[in-house]
């Protein structure tokens, strides 16, 4: 399996150190990064985006620096609670980051309304972001990342400010996808089991400041998952041991 | 807002400011108050119908002043702002020179640009600029600061560059501030190149308000100061029709 992102020996954080010597590497597989919150997760991904520079160790995306690997338009970046541009419809908050850095390979196979229908917005395409609901503008943050068909996919608490049957139907969403192309993705999430529900492998990080590693967790449920699963024996045995290295 | 909440609102105003009118014109002429020091309201109306020819002439000399100064100032002011807004130092610069402008009393600088740029219509547009220059240079800055920090990072993890995420995020991100930026400063340019006129112009709605005052012609100076207001209302009019227009996707043109 080949590492499309490495993080060795990274700390983050100046005056007050956030992360200390975090090693991670991720290939073809969701990795959830789970922690308290002020753990430093979004920090994490923020240093895997290249949104922030490390004080120490090196942070590798697709074999370069992030900032580089930026350029050439592989990074989806879903942000918690995304705003998007609020003067765009949905379809062209969809087109946006095909209109933005020109000289990269911009497109996958998938049309922008192609992405917006799996989204299940076809009858919002030409709303604005006011006129929908939060549940509505996560999936437009979904698709507007998944437009320039990214090989490696970030994600922030993309659900964390949703209503509980919204999240369920967004996690089947994620799930679906996953299932569709191979690619390597980060999680960050403080709910052990959408990260056990939704994940290869779960990273647990917290600790006094600044925060380690403490731990990791193998699912080894099989694809394609369904939101059935959280009723199964094992899949409690797994929230129950990462939760055990959580506390 | 619906057409008919528009009409409701304007027979309002109408019959608010027929009721100060009536209680002024009663005022007048129950106490014989002498029109050189409060003419009635059908005095006024009376001399501006009469020099109806004379106030659409002038007025539309100060309008055009007005506007070129307006124009002028805000372009300026948009141009610093974007400066600032990219770079700290030229902030740290450019902002005590912008205060020092602002703090500058425009009646003492305003003989000076007479004797600078002649009696013509430079000075007037440049007092007009120089007094609607910081409004909007500080509307600006604050609007080009306001973009949303996530949606900023989300543009650089697309490796956006700077200029496209200033063409894409920051300047829709400062429309709502540019607008009231540009409703404050309209009215101002307004009265800068009142002033402007004032201290020296053979033409324009402030020299008439001078000539008025000194041969305390009260008639044909309250007709040039409602000429004024009606210019600015027209002019604030057109703004807030342009805003609704432009900035339908914000929250404030939704609510009115």
């Amino acid at each position: 399996m080949s590492v499309a992102i490495a993080l060795h020996g990274v700390s983050a954080g100046y005056k007050s150190p956030v992360l200390r010597d975090i090693d991670l590497e991720v290939g073809n597989e969701v990795v959830a990064v789970v922690g308290r919150s002020g753990s430093g997760k979004t920090t994490l991904l923020r240093l895997i985006a290249g949104l922030l520079e490390p004080t120490a160790g090196t942070v590798d995306l697709l074999g370069v620096a992030p900032v580089v690997a930026r350029r050439r338009k592989r990074i989806g970046f879903v942000a918690q609670d995304a705003r998007l541009h609020p003067w765009r419809t949905v379809r062209e908050n969809v087109t946006l980051p095909l209109e933005v850095n020109r000289t990269a390979r911009t497109n996958g196979h998938i049309s922008p309304d192609e992405w917006v229908a799996r989204m299940g917005l076809s009858d919002a395409i030409d709303a604005y972001p006011h006129q929908l609901s939060g549940g509505m503008r996560q999936r437009v943050a979904l698709a507007r990342s998944l437009v320039i068909d990214p090989e490696v996919l970030l994600m922030d608490e993309p659900l964390a400010s949703l209503d509980e049957l919204t999240r369920e139907d967004l996690r089947d969403e994620l799930l679906r996808l996953w299932e569709g192309r191979a690619r390597s993705v980060v999680y960050v999430t403080h709910d052990i089991e959408e990260a056990v529900l939704l994940a290869d492998r779960v990273v647990v990080i917290g600790g006094a400041r600044p925060a380690r590693v403490r731990g990791e967790v193998r699912i080894p449920l099989a694809r394609p998952r369904t939101k059935a699963l959280r009723r199964e024996p094992r899949f409690h045995d797994l929230v129950e041991e990462v939760r055990s290295i959580l506390a | 807002m619906t057409a008919r909440r528009t009409l409701v609102d304007l027979a309002v105003a109408l019959v608010a400011i027929t009721a100060i009118a009536l209680v002024l014109e009663v005022w007048a002429r129950a106490f014989r108050v002498p029109s050189y020091l409060l003419p009635a309201p059908s005095a006024v109306l009376a001399r501006m119908a009469t020099d109806a020819g004379l106030l659409a002439r002038e007025g539309g000399i100060t309008l055009g002043e007005a506007a070129a100064g307006f124009v002028l100032g805000t372009g300026v002011a948009f141009g610093l702002a974007t400066a600032m807004a990219w770079s700290r130092p030229l902030e740290r610069t450019l902002f005590p020179l912008a205060i020092l402008v602002k703090l500058t009393p425009i009646v003492a600088v305003a003989p000076l640009f007479t004797l600078w740029f002649g009696f013509g219509t430079a000075p007037k547009v440049a007092i007009a600029a120089l007094i609607t220059f910081f409004p909007m240079l500080v509307n600006s800055f604050v609007g080009l600061r306001s973009a949303d920090l996530q949606e900023v990072a989300f543009l650089q993890t697309l490796g956006a560059s700077g200029r496209e995420i200033f063409r894409h995020l920051r300047v829709p991100s400062a429309l709502p501030y540019l607008f009231s930026g540009a409703r404050i400063s309209l009215n101002l340019a307004l009265i800068g190149a009142v002033i402007g006129e004032w201290t020296g112009a053979d033409r324009g709605l402030g020299r008439v308000i001078f000539v008025a005052n000194a041969n305390l012609d009260l008639t044909i100076l309250f007709g040039a100061v409602l000429v004024l207001a009606a210019i600015g209302i027209a002019a604030n009019a057109l703004v807030g029709a342009a805003e609704r227009r432009v900035l339908h996707w914000h929250p404030i043109a939704i609510a009115t």
